[in-house]
């Protein structure tokens, strides 16, 4: 008797029982169990884990009319059971494809795609070399789950607690950050993964229930500059031509631009003056800040005081 | 922090691994009764001897009391399978979280390379993939790969795989300058969130990473190559220092932590008022020039190493840009 065998064995019957069944009525129902005792035990936590591990919803539940309480097990079908996403045939090929193309390291995608059917195509089609990777943050899995299965989650975030109904991930300019309702500062607020300090923790808390704004899907576009709270601003930035195509790259398409004898002007809303100084800069003297003149004179300022600067020791 | 990747093995060798894939191998043959072994072994990646040996053990499968009829049935005849009395196994596991998304990023991604299609094969898979798992996949998760033009990628790519040489008319960010070159692709790829050629450069006379929105233009030569990567391809960092570069010490203000986060450097000493000292290699100049800009009062060049004058780099800089706002400031 194998271990695959009795794994395979304790599956079928856990799925088949409608009610919750004893350790001790899996030991006689299933064959290769030690007799009762310590190595039975300890064979049937294995299992148990090894079950878990597998993501099989293996539910512990009192068995009805037992005095002290005995726990029960069971896997409710309803549970285990894959929804059919009726894929045709070339749907499934090209969702091999993206798998192979982007990656996302470590989480399964060849165990996802042997249970959608797994992939009869050919071995090597024109995109089946890696043409991206996305860094995998140990954050991720709990997030989704906790958008999946509309939970809220607990984190330190710049050193205060948050308590957060999470919305979405956007994997954006090499960083994956999370939306969501931030319940303690009553405001939709957005996170980098990366600076997320420690683990995500599913919280008890109920979901306040506010409600999503729609069209979220463009919000996450925002670049860092619009990632602030100062009262909105339009701050026209002229960008030299032969690095105005590089600068059109940051703007989504909705923010004007025009053409100048030098170069492209263009008009952002700035909500982070800081972020934004900092973006212009990167472009060295091929760019300027034309208005508002408060933005463009502290910039100036910022400049000069560089200039200024005492000779360090 | 990295994930193990227990589920990527092509041997699976454990109770564990196997039955991972039993459990989504058998519910396809229930499903597909008299398909062929040679069939689903290449779909589920294991040589026939694997499935013979893995299938050997799912009619040992059934319910209490084991009697014949209450046992799986395999039916293993002229190359062909078939599974009978399995209802338990008919439907294969659910998801779990992990697989659900690595499966939406991985198509959101691709699905945001410009050119692809919004309303082919993947674009659907991906719409019946979330509909099963209950949700919206434009509200949950957006991937975005890097911005690039599709004409662009499209040459690249095509160069790529020709072995074909092209003349690109390039943007070096960290030199600040613009050149012709004639490059020789062999990968294009995105990293954090930009998309990147990798290619032998002629005027380099060396390996070169050009990322493709700082590429202007483009033409075709039509001149075969024979350049490949000296090294194996890997997903390594795209910053490349040589070993002739300069390396700097600064000083970073805790507000400037950042820059340990986003750009390769060694920190060499954190001190108790959280300021940090970090040695860095510098590539090209008006890199470390953007850098002292940007960050102003938050850091100070402490060891100026080998690249003489680096105290001086950021003020001569701030005085260049500074001109171009001094007349308007004056009016």
């Amino acid at each position: 008797m194998s271990k695959l065998e009795r794994l395979l064995n304790l599956t079928a019957v856990l799925l088949d029982t409608p009610r919750p069944l004893t350790a001790e009525d899996l030991r006689r129902m299933v064959e290769g169990y030690p007799p009762p005792g310590p190595s039975f035990r300890r064979a049937f936590e294995r299992d148990k884990d090894d079950l878990r591990e597998l993501g099989i919803p293996l539910r512990v539940e009192r068995v009805p009319a037992t005095d002290p309480p005995i726990d029960g097990y069971r896997i409710p079908p309803e549970e285990y059971y894959l929804p059919d996403p009726g894929l045709e045939r070339d749907e499934l090929a090209a969702l091999h494809l993206a798998s192979m193309a982007v990656r996302l390291d470590g989480f399964g995608e060849q165990e996802a795609l042997w249970k959608l059917g797994g992939f009869d195509g050919p071995e090597t089609a024109p995109m089946a070399q890696s043409v991206a990777s996305i860094p995998a943050d140990p954050n991720l899995i709990p997030l989704f789950g906790a958008i999946t299965s509309k939970g809220v989650v607990t984190f330190s975030y710049r050193e205060a607690v948050r308590k957060v109904e999470p919305w979405r991930l956007d994997f954006l300019r090499g960083r994956w950050y999370l939306t969501g309702w931030d319940q303690g500062r009553g405001a939709q607020r957005q996170y980098r993964l990366d600076r997320i300090q420690g683990d995500v923790q599913l919280s008890e808390s109920a979901l306040v229930g506010e409600v999503r704004p729609s069209g979220l899907a463009t919000g996450h576009r925002r670049a860092a500059w619009e990632l602030g709270d100062e009262p909105p601003v339009i701050v026209r930035l002229l960008v030299d031509r032969r690095l105005a195509p590089s600068a059109a790259h940051y703007f989504d398409a909705e923010i004007a631009r025009q053409d100048a004898d030098e170069g492209v002007i263009f008009s952002v809303p700035v909500t982070n003056e800081a972020a934004f100084r900092s973006f212009v800069l990167g472009f060295l003297e091929n760019a300027e800040v034309l208005d508002p003149p408060g933005v463009r004179s502290r910039i100036a300022q910022w400049l000069a005081a560089l200039i200024d600067e005492e000779e360090g020791p | 922090m990295t994930f193990s990747a227990r589920s990527s093995g092509r041997r699976p060798k454990t109770a564990g691994d196997r039955l991972r894939r039993l459990l989504a191998i058998v519910p396809w043959i229930v499903a597909n009764p008299g398909v062929e072994l040679v069939q689903v072994a290449k779909r589920f990646g294991l040589s026939q001897e694997e499935l013979i040996e893995d299938l050997n053990v799912v009619w040992m499968i059934g319910l209490p009391p084991y009697t014949p009829d209450a046992l799986v049935e395999v039916i293993m005849e002229d190359g062909k399978v078939w599974i009978h009395y399995a209802e338990f196994f008919a439907r294969p596991l659910r998801l779990s979280a992990a697989q659900g998304l690595a499966l939406l990023a991985s198509s959101e991604g691709l699905l945001s390379v410009p050119g692809s299609d919004p309303e082919g094969p993947l674009a659907r898979a991906l719409a019946k993939l979330a509909g099963a798992m209950g949700i919206d996949p434009d509200e949950v998760v957006d991937v975005e790969l890097g911005a690039a033009e599709a004409g662009l990628l499209h040459e690249l790519r095509h160069a790529a795989d020709e072995r074909t040489e092209v003349e690109i008319d390039y943007y070096s960010y960290g030199r600040d300058s613009r050149s012709t070159r004639r490059i020789a692709p062999w990968r294009v790829r995105s990293t954090e969130g930009a998309w990147y050629v990798e290619a032998w450069c002629h005027q380099a006379k060396d390996e070169r990473v050009f990322r493709v929105d700082r590429i202007a233009a483009l033409t075709r030569t039509g001149a075969r190559s024979d350049h490949g990567p000296a090294e194996e391809l890997s997903d390594s960092s795209t910053f490349r220092p040589h070993q002739d570069d300069p390396t700097v010490t600064l000083a970073l203000q805790p507000e400037a932590r950042w820059v340990v986060e986003a750009y390769p450097c060694t920190v060499l000493e954190e001190a108790s008022d959280g300021v940090i000292r970090v040695s860095m290699v510098i590539a090209a100049l008006p890199w470390l020039e953007r850098l002292l800009l940007r960050l102003g009062p938050l850091v100070e060049v402490v060891d100026e190493g080998e690249l003489a004058g680096a105290r001086q780099l950021g003020k001569n800089a701030a005085r260049r840009v500074l001109r171009r706002y001094e007349d308007s400031s004056c009016a």
